[in-house]
């Protein structure tokens, strides 16, 4: 029998074994079979093992783990600069997660990059090792610098690996513009990570994220569990700061439902699959951050790891779909797959079931907990959550009508392509990883079937359960610590619409789920056919805004192109005219004034004689004025 | 004696390769200047010193002994080194070992002369960081602009001579505005010093025993007050240009773009520091009253170079001229850290010296071993290198991300501590402002060295030069690597150096017994 | 002694003649010879008040300071004929207003 700590000291390897991958990878990977997918897949599975005895370890002993493990610089008076692994509810179960999709993606990458013939594996499964080095140990740090220190190398492997075709010209762009978007952010991360250290102040985190066209693997960990979420993660990590601060909460729920509608809205007219899904995950980003603002921690928690499973198995069917049209991503090249794919197809229904949040798959429960909490906190506490909610539930039938409009147009009607009618099979590589999701979007909302325990009284919502268990209880992280902050400092109280409290919850999940079976009906009902029209016309204008993506890259270019870089020209100019210039303008005074002083130099020696007289006779003159002699 | 040896093997070698032929003249100078690398890196395992040699700490490898007298004023041989200077000293053996290494491939031409001129200048640089005695001191700080005006004069692009004379003329003016300002404190302390030894007027200057100076022939005398502060104004002139500090900065790209690579990368990681170094010797260490009074227009300044450098370097399109502009902003860091009169600050500000000394050499060599291939350093003219270099765009990245401070390398330790450090300084007023505003900086310096990359790196292969681009030579790649490698070690264990620093500066930011 | 009845003013004027003649000589000379020959009469000027004033104090300082420039006129001499014979070889003339190619 192991003791506690003999488990949890293993824990920095669930994050050292991907590291170890990166290096075999970076160093080795020319000469291994299949260029360090092996060493990927070895790593990210052993991670997924130990991950998974260290949660099991946490419930069944209660203790959580919280241990410095390097110095960065030896603990001087002021600061304390060190890394740490802390092992709670929360991290346990998000590094079972994380692992489980690193694992996945390493698995769906032999398909989607090895069987390809894709150039640069190495490079590719260092990056992909690099990421989930980062991103596990981003999941456990213990601190504010370690979670700044991996939030920053995830975003240089984002970096790496949306450039990873660094031959052409769009993936180098689109990996600069990402890293930039998400540089901004972390310079208020920055801010906030000095301002706690130095201050102990408040930590505020600004992290927008930037959606541009990587390897599909990558979107699909980028969006799924990390890239994204980790600003959520971060929030929920922190919630014990946010928690003190109402009017930060509400707007943390308020934009978060904004950005549920707005991100939603721009899915509905995206003619490419991975944009579509891009797009869903800004959407649901957005619900997570509804739920913090709203004091739903468990909830948000809950929707977080809901989609991350649905959201990494779209854009793995994704991927078998782009493999299978032989590297095509527009879904109006599609159409009729579902015959020839029939584990795709399957498992990206149950995924699409989920995004949509139609009962009973994963999504229904996770997103109807998180409106639930926004509605009664809002009608109990702060009215400008009510205003998040209606939002939040807006963007619901937004949701449910993308996702059925893209599997329509997928999977359903004629092959409206030559490749679309015979696409390439894809192996077990891709159907393994695809298959586990898949089962896992199905059944994943019986973590927390909130309204189930609500009626019945029975004891099921475990996610609830297990944030609040013991583990947690000493290390200040437990859900309803979180539940008491936001009550007393925010002032969080629960109400409901007349009817009591199980009224207002069947109602919420029923009002929720019949816009979302709305959505999908519209789309459906406007896509069937063999051959269905894009309806976009209709939109008028507005398509024209959604398609551009309410202008947002036309507004960051005219940041990056229009104002920062004209600012640089014109402080360039500045420098060399008038800086430099005065520095010039010196030398060339003193070359100008030697010039002409050096016209004295005749070179006739008569001259100089006579300069020498007269001087001498200057001088006598001089000396007789002031000796008085005259 | 380790320290005469680490200035005598230099120079000797200087003299030797000077003389000898040219084909063996490149191999030659990097094994003599192996010799100081081993010996400081030896030096840096043996250290035993403790303290700041200027405020009585105990001196590492100290030698003193009698050389002339001026006047009232003793001057003597007297170095030493402590937890300041000792890093900087091995960073110009590392820094001159393999530059020496990557100027192997570009140097063709009177091979000799460009060796023996850069042993004598790393024999000149270390003299600076090792002399205690002021006078000695100046004797070394103006000795390394000479081989540095012949080695961009001589070997430098197609305007070298113009880059070099403004170097030199620039530099030169403003170490005699500082020669002046120096010698007026001197004067002022009068009787309470005896010779021109560092630790004496520095330890004095904080005693306070600072007096009027008279005017000779008028009776008038400048009040004690007005004297320290001019005195600092004028040593912050004349270092600031050395820096180089916003308004002063323009000579420092002239001369990055028309120096050969080698040059750049002492001129940039080295020649920089010694700017920084003395300002943490004479102005922070000597007048902190005066350096409190001034924090604001100070960190004003830092904070302007941070931004405008960036910026500046965001207009550019020759490789060198970004990362000479770079190198504008990164010292503005260093400039907010001394300021800021913190543990943090003033330790973080010495880290960077040697972070931005490691990153910058590491970026100026890459561009030179693309210069090589390409005989082009504009951004323009090229595209898609990675596909023919993939090594060394590999090391470009890896520096390029160094400069923009990702954690676990060199640049994102000092970034941090200084930052820490300037947000709580009680010294300078509205400190969290500065400090956020300077932090701007991460975001534009990500900015321009992304877009850079992008334009040069990647994208379809494209060379506007007709040449034939292919990997780079082993001992070009072993250079580069060499230093991606102490960057990434000194990012994940800053204590290696900055345990030493700290212990060095402290005593320069404590005032009263009071650490803020 | 007939010399110590004439007083040093008289010295004094004619060196100054002397030392006038040789200046307005290099002033409007162009021949190099007559030059050396000017400078001859500026040195020889400045002799005869050395040994005036010698005279006139009844040391002997001032004699010896003119052997002295009477050895430095000849090394001069020298000097200035090897010159003189350089810019004939190379301008077939000793005319000094002509070669003016060093000046800048």
């Amino acid at each position: 029998m192991v003791t506690v700590a003999g488990i949890y000291a293993y824990a920095p390897a669930i994050a050292a074994l991907p590291l170890a991958s990166f290096l075999v990878a970076l160093f080795a990977g020319r000469w291994l079979p299949k260029e360090g997918a092996l060493a990927g897949i070895l790593a990210t599975g052993g991670s997924l093992v130990l991950s998974a005895v260290t949660l099991v370890e946490l419930v069944l002993t209660g203790e959580g783990y919280d241990e410095r493990l390097y110095t960065f610089v030896a603990p001087a008076e002021t600061f304390d600069l060190g890394f740490g692994v802390l092992i709670d509810p929360l991290s346990a179960a998000m590094l079972v997660i994380v692992s489980l999709i690193a694992f996945l993606v390493h698995v769906f990458s032999l398909g989607y990059m090895n069987d390809e013939g894709e150039p640069g594996l190495p490079r590719y499964y260092a990056g992909l090792g690099l990421f989930s080095f980062s991103m596990l140990a981003f999941v456990f740090a213990s601190n504010l610098l370690m979670a700044f220190v991996f939030f920053e190398l995830v975003g240089l492997c984002s970096w790496l690996l949306i450039g990873h075709w660094y031959r052409e010209a769009a993936p180098p762009s689109a990996a600069k513009k990402a890293f930039l978007v998400t540089r901004f952010g972390d310079y208020f991360f920055l801010v906030g990570l000095v301002g706690v250290l130095a201050t102990f102040g408040t930590a505020r985190f600004a992290g927008e994220g930037g959606f541009p066209a990587g390897p599909t693997p990558v979107s699909a960990l980028i969006h799924a569990a990390t890239m994204v979420a980790a600003g959520v993660f971060l929030l929920a990590r922190m919630y014990g700061f946010y928690a003190l601060l109402p009017t930060v909460l509400a707007i943390i729920a308020f934009t978060g439902g904004f950005t549920a509608l707005f991100a939603a809205s721009m899915a509905v007219v995206k003619d490419e699959i991975k944009q579509v899904l891009a797009y869903s995950t800004i959407s649901q980003y957005g619900y997570m951050m509804l739920a913090l603002g709203a004091g739903g921690y468990v909830a948000a928690f809950f929707h977080l790891t809901t989609h991350a499973v649905f959201k990494a198995l779209l854009f793995l069917g994704a991927g078998s779909v782009i493999i299978a049209m032989h590297h095509e991503e527009d879904m109006w090249l599609m159409g009729g797959l579902k015959e020839e794919m029939r584990v795709t197809y399957l498992t990206f229904v149950a995924g699409s079931l989920a995004l949509a949040g139609i009962f009973p798959f994963a999504g229904f429960w996770s997103k109807d907990e998180v409106l639930f909490e926004t509605l009664v906190h809002g009608l109990g506490a702060n009215p400008l959550l009510l205003g998040g909610y209606l939002l939040g539930l807006s963007a619901v039938f937004v949701t449910g009508f993308y996702t059925l409009r893209m599997v329509m147009l997928t999977f359903h009607g004629d092959p409206r392509t030559d490749a679309a009618a015979d696409p390439h099979g894809v192996g077990w590589n891709v159907k393994f990883p695809l298959a586990v999701l898949g089962v896992l979007a199905t059944v994943g909302g019986y973590l927390n079937p909130a309204p189930l325990a609500k009626l019945t009284g029975a004891e099921v919502d475990f996610l609830h359960r297990y944030l609040d268990g013991p583990a947690s209880e000493e290390l200040l992280t437990s859900a309803h610590h979180y539940g008491d902050l936001t009550h007393e400092w925010a002032g969080y109280t629960a109400g409901s619409v007349a009817g009591g409290e199980t009224a207002t919850m069947l109602g919420g999940a029923g009002l929720s789920l019949a816009l979302a079976l709305a959505g999908a009906g519209t789309a459906f009902v406007l896509y069937r056919g063999p051959d269905p029209d894009r309806h976009t016309e209709a939109l008028g204008d507005l398509r024209t805004v959604l398609v551009s993506n309410y202008y947002q890259d036309e507004y960051q270019v005219w940041l990056a192109e229009g104002l920062t870089l004209r600012t640089a020209i014109a402080a360039d100019t500045f420098d060399q005219g008038v800086i430099d210039g005065a520095v010039d303008a010196v030398s060339s005074v003193s070359l100008f004034s030697g010039d002409r002083l050096r016209r004295l130099q005749t070179g006739v020696v008569t001259n100089y004689a006579a300069l020498i007289a007269l001087s001498v006779l200057l001088g006598l003159a001089a000396f007789a004025v002031v000796g008085g002699w005259l | 004696m380790l320290v005469e040896a680490l200035i005598a093997v230099p120079l000797v070698g200087a003299a030797v390769v000077a003389v000898a032929p040219n084909e063996y003249a490149e191999r030659l100078a990097l094994g003599v200047s192996a010799v100081p690398l081993v010996g400081s890196l030896y030096m840096y395992l043996a250290f035993d010193g403790s303290g700041n040699a200027l405020l009585g700490g105990d001196v590492a490898y100290e030698t003193f002994f009698e050389w002339l007298t001026l006047g009232p004023y003793a001057v003597n041989y007297h170095v030493g080194l402590d937890g300041i200077s000792l890093p900087l000293v091995v960073m110009t053996t590392v820094l001159t070992t393999l530059s020496i290494l990557s100027a192997w491939t570009p140097i063709d031409d009177r091979q000799r002369q460009f060796y023996g001129l850069m042993l004598f200048m790393e024999a000149a640089l270390v003299g600076v960081f090792a002399a205690l005695d002021f006078l000695l001191w100046f004797v070394f700080w103006e000795a390394v602009l000479v081989p540095m005006y012949f080695l961009i004069g001589v070997w430098g692009g197609p305007r070298r001579k113009y880059a070099a004379i403004k170097f030199f003329v620039y530099t030169n003016i403003a170490s005699l505005v500082m020669f002046i300002g120096f010698f007026a404190l001197v004067f002022g302390l009068g009787d309470a010093v005896g010779s021109t030894g560092l630790p004496e007027i520095a330890q004095a200057l904080r005693a306070g025993q600072l007096g009027a100076l008279g005017l000779p022939g008028t009776g008038a005398a400048i009040p004690a007050d007005v004297l320290a502060l001019s005195a600092f104004v004028a040593m912050f002139v004349g270092f600031a240009v050395k820096v180089p500090v916003v308004p002063f900065h323009t000579w420092l790209p002239d001369a990055h773009v028309e120096a050969p690579t080698p040059a750049s990368v002492m001129l940039a990681g080295v020649l920089l520091k010694m700017g920084t170094y003395a300002l943490l010797r004479f102005n922070f260490t000597m007048l902190p009253e005066q350096a409190a009074t001034l924090a604001v227009p100070i960190a004003a300044v830092a904070v302007v170079s941070v931004i405008y450098g960036a910026l500046l370097a965001l207009a550019q399109s020759d490789l060198k001229r970004i990362v000479a502009y770079s190198s504008v902003s990164s010292m503005g860091y260093v400039i907010l850290g001394l300021v800021a009169y913190s543990y943090y600050g003033v330790g973080g500000a010495t880290f960077q010296m040697i972070a931005h000394g490691l990153i910058s050499g590491l970026l100026f060599m890459t561009v030179g071993v693309f210069y090589n291939a390409t005989h082009t350093r504009m951004v323009g003219d090229m595209s898609g290198l990675a596909d023919r270099m993939p090594v060394t765009a590999s090391v470009f990245v890896a520096g390029a991300f160094a400069y923009m401070g990702l954690p676990l390398m060199a640049g994102f330790a000092a970034e941090l501590f200084i930052f820490l450090g300037a947000f709580r300084s009680t010294v300078l007023p509205a400190a969290p402002l500065f400090t956020a505003a300077a932090m701007f900086g991460i975001v534009v310096v990500a900015g321009y060295l992304l877009w850079a990359m992008q334009r040069s790196l990647f994208g379809p292969f494209r060379l506007e030069t007709d040449y034939d681009v292919g990997r780079a030579p082993v001992h070009d790649v072993a250079a580069i690597v060499t230093l991606v490698g102490l960057i990434v070690l000194l990012g994940t264990a800053p204590e290696l150096l900055y345990d030493m620093m700290s212990d060095a500066t402290v005593d320069v930011v404590e005032m009263g017994g009071e650490l803020p | 002694m007939v010399l110590s009845s004439v007083p040093a003013e008289y010295y004094l004027l004619l060196s100054a003649a002397v030392f006038c003649t040789g200046l307005f000589g290099i002033l409007t000379r162009e021949n190099a010879l007559m030059f050396l020959m000017s400078v001859e009469l500026m040195l020889n000027a400045a002799n005869i008040n050395l040994v005036a004033f010698s005279f006139y104090w009844g040391t002997l300082t001032g004699q010896v300071f003119t052997l002295f420039t009477m050895a430095l006129a000849a090394a001069e001499v020298a000097i200035g004929i090897g010159i003189i014979l350089v810019l004939y070889r190379n301008f077939d003339d000793v005319d000094v207003t002509g070669p003016t190619t060093l000046r800048w």
